[in-house]
C-alpha cells in the first residue's frame, strides 16, 4: 500500500497508532479519510483530526476467495461497516474475531499493522 | 397529447458468453431488431437514448455508427442499474410532449472475456493500491458482492431474515427460468442446492448472486396511437418514478434496510393510478436475491421486515400470488442491468411468455436498482391503455 497525496495524514497517524480522519470544524461533523466534503455546509476543505479509535459493529460479511483448481481457498476475510464513536462509518477489515461471535453493536477498537514494506494500515479488533 | 406512450418494439441480441462483438456493435444490433420488431425502419427513429455498462461504451456516437439522421433526441443516460426505467420514462415524455415520435432506448455491455470467470468481470484488481481507498480495497473491498452482503446481513440482524428465505427467491426465480428458452441457467434448483452452493460473501451464497452476460437489449417507444397500428401489441407505459435515497455512511443510516423503491414505487403507482394490490406481475431488479426481498417490502407488497416470510410463502413462483421475475431474472436468465426486468415485462404484457406466460397480466411493475442500493427506478406497464 502506498500514499496518494490526498489521504497522507491518515497514514501519518496510522504509523503512530493513531486514527486520523476528516472533520468539519464548523459543523462538528466527522467523516471518513477519503470523504470529499462536508455534507452539512458544503466545505470542501475538511480538516484532519484524531478520533478516539472506539467503534461499534454495524454489519459484516465474510468474504471467501474463489477456490483454486486443487480445491484450496484463501482464508476468509471478515469485512465490515463499523461506526466510529464520532459518528462516521468506515469500511473496515476485522481482525481477531470469529464469525459466530459477531453481532450488531459489538464494541471494537482501531488497531494498526506496521508491515516491513509499504504503509501502516488499519484493522478493527474487539474492544 | 392525451394518448400516452407505449413500447412498440423489443430487440434482444444473443445474451451470455457472446464474444467477438463490441458493446457498440451489440447495441446497434439490438436497436435494429427492436425497430424491425415494431414494424418500423431505422429511418423512422427520431430519438436514441443510450446506456452503457462500466466500460463506458457505447455513447452517443452510436447514432453515427448506425447512420441515424436528423434525430430530435440523442443522449446517454446513467443511473447505473436504474437507467432502463429512467430511459423509458424520458422516451415516454419525449413522445408525449412531441419532442420526438419514435425513440429507441438501448443498453449494451460486454464485460465477459473468453476463459475468464464471471466473478472477475466485476472485480477491481491492481498491482499496487494507493491512499485510504486503496487500503480498503487491498483489505478486501474490491468487489460488488461484499457491500451487498453487508446490506443483506444488516437486514438479517434487524428483521431476522434468513439465508433460506433468500434461497426461496433463488429457487422460485429458477422455476421460471426453466420455462424460458432465453435463460442461461435452466437446470432445476432446490433449496438444498442453494444452501450447498459455495459462499461468495457470507451471508450470500453463489446462488444468491446474478449472472454476468454480454449482449444488448433495446426497446422502441412511440405514442400509444401509433403503436396500435404497428406490428406488435403495444405495451402501454402507465407510470414511472425514481428514488435516490442518498443514505449517508454515518450513524442513523438506513443502508441495507430501505431502498429508493420506497419513493420510486409510490411515484410510479400514483401516476399509473394503481396500488400495490393492483399489480399482477413483478419484474424486479435481482442482482442479488436480497435486492428482490428488500424491494418487495419497499413497494408495499408486504410489511417492512416481512420480505423473507413473503418470499418463503411461495408467492413469487409459478402459480403464486405475485408472479415475480417470470423470465428467470438476472439470477438465472441474463444480466442486462435494468433491461432484464424490462424485457420480460414486455414479453409478459404482450402475452408472449409461452409456457411461462402469466394469465393475468394487466398491470406489470418493473424495477431498476443501481449502485449499492443507491438508485432506483420503477415503471408500471400494461397491455391496456391507462384508464381504459
Ligand atoms: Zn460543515
Amino acid at each position: 500500500m502506498r500514499r496518494d497525496g490526498r489521504t497522507d495524514p491518515f497514514f501519518d497517524g496510522a504509523a503512530a497508532d493513531r486514527l486520523v480522519i476528516r472533520r468539519c470544524e464548523r459543523c462538528d461533523r466527522w467523516y471518513a479519510p477519503d470523504h470529499g466534503g462536508c455534507s452539512g455546509c458544503g466545505d470542501e476543505e475538511l480538516s484532519w483530526a484524531e478520533a478516539t479509535g472506539e467503534a461499534t459493529l454495524v454489519t459484516w460479511a465474510v468474504k471467501h476467495g474463489r477456490p483454486a483448481g486443487d480445491g484450496t481457498a484463501p482464508p476468509p476475510a471478515h469485512l465490515a461497516l463499523v461506526e466510529l464513536a464520532e459518528g462516521p462509518w468506515l469500511h473496515a477489515r476485522l481482525d481477531g474475531v470469529n464469525a459466530s461471535a459477531l453481532r450488531e453493536g459489538l464494541p471494537l477498537r482501531a488497531s494498526f499493522v506496521h508491515p516491513d514494506e509499504g504503509e501502516s494500515y488499519l484493522l478493527f479488533r474487539p474492544a | 397529447m392525451g394518448e400516452g406512450a407505449a413500447i412498440a418494439g423489443l430487440g434482444m441480441t444473443e445474451l451470455g458468453r457472446v464474444y467477438g462483438r463490441s458493446p457498440r456493435r451489440l447495441a446497434a444490433d439490438a436497436v435494429r431488431r427492436a425497430v424491425t420488431d415494431a414494424g418500423l425502419g431505422l429511418a423512422d427513429l427520431d430519438g436514441l437514448v443510450v446506456s452503457h455498462g462500466l466500460g463506458g461504451s457505447p455513447g452517443i456516437e452510436l447514432a453515427d455508427t448506425m447512420g441515424l439522421r436528423d434525430l430530435r433526441v440523442l443522449t446517454v443516460m446513467n443511473s447505473f442499474g436504474a437507467t432502463a426505467g429512467a430511459m423509458v420514462a424520458y422516451a415516454a415524455m419525449s413522445v408525449i410532449s412531441g419532442a420526438a415520435s419514435a425513440v429507441a432506448c438501448v443498453f449494451a455491455d460486454a464485460p465477459l472475456r473468453p476463459r475468464q470467470s464471471s466473478g472477475s468481470a466485476y472485480q477491481r484488481d491492481a498491482r499496487e493500491w494507493y491512499g485510504f481507498g486503496g487500503m480498503t480495497a487491498a483489505l478486501g473491498f474490491r468487489d460488488v458482492n461484499t457491500p451487498y452482503a453487508l446490506a443483506a446481513r444488516r437486514h438479517m440482524n434487524r428483521y431476522g431474515t434468513t439465508s433460506e428465505q433468500l434461497g426461496a427467491i433463488a429457487v422460485s426465480t429458477r422455476q421460471w427460468a426453466v420455462m424460458n428458452p432465453l435463460a442461461q441457467m435452466r437446470e432445476p434448483m432446490t433449496l438444498a442446492d442453494h444452501q450447498n452452493s459455495r459462499w461468495v460473501a457470507e451471508p450470500l451464497h453463489l446462488l444468491d448472486c446474478c449472472l454476468v452476460s454480454n449482449g444488448a437489449i433495446a426497446v422502441v417507444v412511440t405514442g400509444a396511437d401509433r403503436a396500435r397500428d404497428l406490428a406488435r401489441p403495444p405495451v402501454h407505459i402507465w407510470g414511472w418514478g425514481q428514488g435516490h435515497p442518498g443514505h449517508s455512511k454515518e450513524r442513523g443510516s438506513e443502508f441495507g434496510l430501505t431502498t429508493g423503491a420506497a419513493v420510486s414505487g409510490p411515484t410510479a403507482m400514483k401516476m399509473a393510478g394503481v396500488t400495490a394490490q393492483d399489480v399482477d406481475i413483478c419484474q424486479l431488479y435481482d442482482c442479488y436475491t436480497y435486492t428482490v426481498l428488500v424491494s418487495l417490502e419497499d413497494y408495499g407488497f408486504c410489511a417492512k421486515g416481512e420480505g423473507g416470510a413473503f418470499a418463503a410463502s411461495g408467492a413469487l413462483g409459478p402459480g403464486g400470488a405475485l408472479p415475480t421475475n417470470t423470465g428467470g431474472g438476472q439470477l438465472s436468465a441474463y444480466y442486462m442491468w435494468g433491461m432484464t426486468p424490462l424485457s420480460e415485462a414486455v414479453i409478459q404484457a404482450r402475452g408472449d411468455g409461452g409456457e411461462r406466460q402469466v394469465a393475468k397480466n394487466d398491470v406489470v411493475l418493473v424495477s431498476g436498482n443501481g449502485g449499492i442500493l443507491d438508485h432506483h427506478s420503477t415503471l408500471i406497464v400494461s397491455p391496456h391503455r391507462k384508464g381504459a
